[in-house]
């Protein structure tokens, strides 16, 4: 017998000067293999139009429908209704900009973090359009890859106690992208390059170890071992002048 | 991250404070997590007889370690206070968002934060009590501890005392291990599990030490 779920959903418009924050409970029947993407889709083609939220791709590709599922970031299109409650609790992602509902501005966010962290090759090499792409190690591809995979959705950012504390943090996400750029033998930046960027109780050792990015990254991008390295690679780059030459990890 | 505050370039602190800092929050709370599991081993030497502790108390009176070590500790244990207070949110808008997170997660690390830094309040008052306590009634010997815990009020100081120093230390090893990467995903969960394991032996030992000196003889 298929369940009623009720939806308890946070509506507001910042936009519309009569809107005032609040929750709408709406009631559906489960169907079968039912996404939350699925079931905000009906509810706002059979009960009210005006609700608001993200969606694109519909296969967790896109990270435009995340949204706080029962207390935790997670993405709509990627979670089964099967695997939660009778009652559902839908919130905006916090510590980004809200459009309206469960609709947020993770864009300019996500524009400002490349910029901070320079996110893209820094090389004085001349790119000829020409010539063959540059071989990579399979195996080191295969690494920078795994970082690549972030679909940027913001999730770890929402469930970040630092990153909603402190709104100049910089994030998981913006640290594994450092971390990818670290990787990659095109760029040249050196560590120290690195270390102006994230070097700083807003980068790296701001971080408080919560793993709540780990926890939630729908993507399983490897965070905690990648925010671990980072802080390694820096808290050593600052003192790297103080070590006995055998032991200096940057020469 | 707010359209105001997107640089960290141009931070006012000197490049590499933030790191120094980070170093040091690090060390002083490894140091004093080594501390305190070795000063539990010690002071539960009583269980074994207070011989036993009064010949360890004598060694470290006689070296005058503890005359290094005792302000030693006290100054690195007000160190990392400062060190760690600098990420525990002070301001009524910042410790809301944080308690609020929380209570919506449900996550456990996180949880295991706000512990970590509750913890914190009390060890600095309760433990600096304790320190000072002890160290302005040296040599420290079997016979004077278990009189302290005799009197009952310093019996019941010590098993709220125990309790939390002993989560905080457990905690913040777990969380030296996952913040500089000294634990791979695969191993967080079983390390966790030894780490929560770690904390109730060291709290037993602590009650087994306090039953001790309660039923200690004093001659």
């Amino acid at each position: 017998m298929s369940r009623t779920l009720t939806f308890n959903i946070f509506r507001f418009n910042p936009q519309d000067p009569d809107s005032r924050p609040h929750q709408e409970v709406f009631t559906l029947d489960e169907t079968e293999s039912m996404t939350l993407f699925i079931a905000l889709n009906r509810i706002r083609a059979e009960q009210d139009p005006s609700l608001q939220f993200d969606f694109c791709c519909r296969a967790g590709i896109c990270g435009a429908c995340a949204m706080v599922i029962n207390g935790r970031p997670g993405l709509a299109c990627r979670t089964k209704t099967r695997d939660l409650p009778d009652e559902i609790t839908l919130l905006p992602l916090p510590a980004f900009k809200l459009v309206a509902d469960l609709s947020v501005d993770t864009g300019t966010w996500f524009r400002q973090m490349y910029q901070k962290v320079e996110s893209w090759i820094h090389t004085d090499k001349e790119f000829d359009p020409h010539a063959q792409e540059e071989r990579m190690d399979n195996a080191l591809a295969e690494e920078i890859y795994e970082l690549d995979r972030c679909i940027e959705c913001g999730c770890c950012v929402a469930a970040c106690g630092t990153a909603i504390m402190r709104e100049d943090f910089l994030g998981a996400v913006a640290l594994n992208r450092l971390a990818r750029f670290i990787l990659d033998p095109r760029d040249e930046r050196t560590t120290q390059a690195y270390f102006d960027l994230v070097g700083t109780d807003e980068g790296i050792f701001g971080c408080m170890g919560l793993l709540a990015c780990e926890d939630v990254c729908p993507k399983q991008i490897p965070l905690q071992e990648q925010l671990g390295k980072l802080r390694r690679k820096m808290a050593l780059a600052a003192v790297n002048h103080m070590l006995p030459k055998f032991l200096k990890p940057l020469d | 991250m707010s359209n105001s505050a997107v640089s960290t370039k141009n931070s006012a602190l000197p490049p590499k404070t933030s790191a120094y800092l980070d170093w040091l929050q690090m060390l002083s709370g490894a140091a004093l997590i080594i501390f305190m599991w070795t000063h539990l081993c010690l002071v539960s030497s009583v269980i074994i007889s207070p011989a036993v502790m009064d010949a360890i108390a004598w060694f470290f009176e006689a070296t005058g370690l503890v005359y290094v070590f005792g302000p030693g500790i006290f100054l690195i244990f007000l160190l990392h206070f400062v060190l760690a207070a600098r990420k525990i949110p002070w301001v009524t808008r910042q410790q809301t968002a944080m308690w609020d997170n929380a209570k919506r997660m449900q996550h456990q690390d996180t949880w295991l934060w706000i512990v970590q830094a509750g913890t914190a309040m009390v060890i600095l008052i309760m433990g600096a009590a304790h320190i000072w306590v002890v160290l302005t009634d040296l040599p420290i010997t079997a016979a004077k501890s278990a009189a302290r815990i005799q009197g009952g009020a310093w019996l019941v100081y010590y098993l709220v005392l125990l309790p939390l120093v002993e989560l905080h230390v457990g905690i913040g090893f777990y969380r030296i291990a996952v913040k500089w990467g000294f634990l791979s995903r695969a191993r967080r969960k079983g390390f966790h599990a030894k780490e929560n394991m770690l904390t109730i032996i060291m709290i037993s030992i602590g009650v087994v030490t306090l039953a001790r000196f309660m039923f200690l003889t004093i001659h």
